[in-house]
């Protein structure tokens, strides 16, 4: 990268870069800074913590789970079949991305509320999706998962059908295709998918608060949480340790994904 | 058991206009130069590509029939096909890539593996049952990759440049082993390379393809001893000239006239070996030799022989020693006399 004309940086270029970099690494710094390490062990397994941290995990790991089951088949109908629409789908799935979380958890709101039909449907069914984990889950998933099938999409599009050419003079039926030769070569690519979905489901706020409310112990995840503590009882020491956890649980993220399956991306 | 294709296709700018008769037991090589429509006969026959218009069956089975609609699937054809990159699948063992046909075809797992087993052994890959398809030389997955497909008992064996994912230390033995297991399938062979040395070593019969078309077939020896195309003549290593013969004098399309020893008459095709063409600064004398004028358009060294282009509306490769290419200063180009004696020049009707 870095040879020949390119070696000696650009003086002008080198200071906003440092600006940059101070700029995240700043509130990071000021994060620790606060945190009050003494309490921190009681603070960190006291059961408001761990509850919300359960709840956390419970949502997102649905969340990637709906994803993977509706995602997975979508990003091979847009990677590799030619059906009318596939523009409009794609445009549809990236949606969520730019769309800001609040809208998506009133979106969620109008379409599966209580009063809706398909609320009122669900409502037969002793199903209530509005202010419930499953609703959190949900809103979640409604975030969470455009990484998903867009990762798992470009994975499918970096491979040609090739392998699954030769499977099929060697007798091998589509469906036994898809298992056995399909999935697993995009078991990357799924899987890098699956952890930015996950990541961003974790960390998931606006749409969850807007669409389920934030009850300790069924709707109040880890941001959540955070948030309230921050805002709503002024315990800004307890708000300081679940932003602490969060970061810690991102970082770990990123340690562990990074070369095996983030890999898939580059 | 036989091959019968004919395939009528337009893919991209290629018209692929063609007609194929494979019979069992004798291995037929499609051969031509790149671009010329081979790999995508070997898809056709295989039904990884539909043809606009036309007809293929093997062995009594008519796969694909556009005037009655009949299709049948790739699955379903039992056509064993070795890539060009050999196919093997990169997430599966040699093992398991040997034994997926037979599971794909629903063959019990312990059967499966029991015959992908003993095949690998037949191939000599035993001992890299476990290991990925990455660790295998070039000439180790063509062998894996053939394994895969003969140990399905397919009808027809088709091999896409069977040779050329192989690096050349390799290919002599590649090759006769190549041969081997050829001779041992029944079925029909069908092998597809650019290679003439690949299409003589492993073919009875070959089918030059050249432009989605057949220009020519027949034996090895007799297509490249008598070639009927440009492309041909030039892998044989022979000078080809087109013309028409009228008692003993044949009329070149530049409209120079050859003296032939033949009693062919009309429309013909003529070849000269390089090396009968003498090659002379002055006009030489004499009278039952033919005197072409030409120019020296370059000098090829290649060993003992170097080859000489001579240019001209009918343009010619003569060989000589490099002592005599010295001694007529040919590397300075400019004019000379290309001379051939009548009966050098190897005529046959058109």
């Amino acid at each position: 990268m870095s040879r020949g004309v390119t070696r000696r940086p650009l003086l002008g270029l080198l200071i906003p870069a440092a600006v940059a970099v101070l700029f995240i690494a700043l509130p990071l710094i000021g994060l620790l800074a606060h945190v009050d390490w003494s309490n921190l062990p009681s603070q960190l397994v006291s059961t408001d913590v761990l509850t919300a941290l359960r709840l956390s995990l419970e949502c997102s790991v649905i969340a990637v789970v709906i994803s993977l089951l509706i995602g997975v088949p979508l990003a091979y109908l847009l990677a590799r079949t030619s059906l009318p629409g596939r523009r409009i789908v794609r445009g549809l799935v990236t949606l969520p991305l730019v769309l800001p979380p609040v809208v998506g958890g009133i979106a969620l709101q109008t379409a599966l509320g209580r009063t809706t039909p398909i609320g009122t449907l669900l409502d037969h069914f002793g199903i209530v999706l509005p202010f419930s984990t499953a609703g959190a889950a949900i809103a979640e998933a409604f975030v969470g998962f455009p990484f998903l099938v867009i990762t798992v999409e470009a994975g499918l599009r970096q491979r040609d059908d090739h392998f699954e050419e030769v499977a099929a003079t060697l007798g091998a039926r589509p469906w036994r295709r898809f298992w056995e030769v399909t999935l697993p070569l995009a078991a990357p690519s799924i899987a890098a998918g699956a952890a930015l979905c996950w990541a961003r489901a974790l960390g998931e706020f606006g749409a969850t608060i807007t669409f389920a409310g934030s009850f300790p112990g069924t709707t109040e995840t880890l941001p959540i949480a955070a948030y309230s503590s921050f805002e709503g009882s002024g315990q800004i020491g307890m708000a300081i340790t679940l932003s602490l956890l969060l970061l810690a649980i991102s970082v770990l993220v990123l340690v562990v994904l990074r070369d095996r399956w983030l890999g898939a991306l580059r | 058991m036989t091959l019968q294709a004919r395939v009528r296709t337009q893919l991209g700018t290629l018209r692929l206009e063609c007609d194929l008769l494979v019979p069992s037991g004798v291995t037929v090589a499609v051969l031509g130069p790149n671009g010329a429509g081979k790999t995508t006969l070997l898809r056709v026959i295989a039904g990884l590509q539909p043809v606009d218009d036309g007809r293929v069956e093997v062995d009594g089975v008519v796969f694909e029939d556009t005037a009655t609609g009949t299709w049948v699937t790739p699955e379903s054809r039992r056509v064993g096909f070795v890539f060009q990159d050999h196919g093997l699948f990169p997430h599966l063992s040699v093992l398991d890539n040997v034994a997926f046909g037979l599971r794909a075809r629903g063959v019990d797992n312990k059967s499966a593996y029991a015959r992908a087993t003993e095949w690998l052994e037949r191939v000599d890959l035993a001992r890299y049952a476990s290991s990925r398809p990455s660790a295998l030389s070039g000439g180790q997955s063509q062998r894996a990759a053939l394994a895969r497909v003969l140990v399905t008992d397919p009808r027809a064996l088709l091999l896409d440049e069977p040779l050329a994912a192989v690096d050349a230390s390799g290919r002599l033995e590649l090759r006769r082993a190549l041969r081997e297991h050829l001779s041992t399938f029944s079925g029909v062979r069908l092998i597809v390379t650019h290679d003439p040395l690949e299409a003589a070593s492993l073919a009875e019969r070959v089918v030059v393809l050249e432009d989605g078309r057949v220009t020519q077939q027949g034996p090895f020896s007799e297509v490249s001893a008598r070639p009927r195309s440009a492309w041909i003549a030039r892998m044989a290593g022979l000078n080809l000239l087109r013309g028409a013969v009228s008692s003993g004098a044949m009329l070149l399309e530049d409209g120079s006239w050859l003296t032939v020893a033949t009693s062919v008459e009309g429309p013909a095709l003529a070849t000269i070996q390089p090396r009968a063409i003498a090659l002379y600064r002055q006009a030489p004398g004499g009278s039952p030799r033919n005197v072409l004028r030409r120019a020296v358009a370059g000098v090829d060294p290649e060993g003992d022989r170097w080859r000489i282009r001579l240019e001209g509306a009918v343009p010619l490769v003569a060989e000589v020693t490099p002592a005599a290419a010295a001694e007529l200063r040919l590397a300075d180009g400019g004019e000379i006399f290309a001379v051939v004696k009548a009966t050098e020049i190897d005529v046959y009707p058109v």
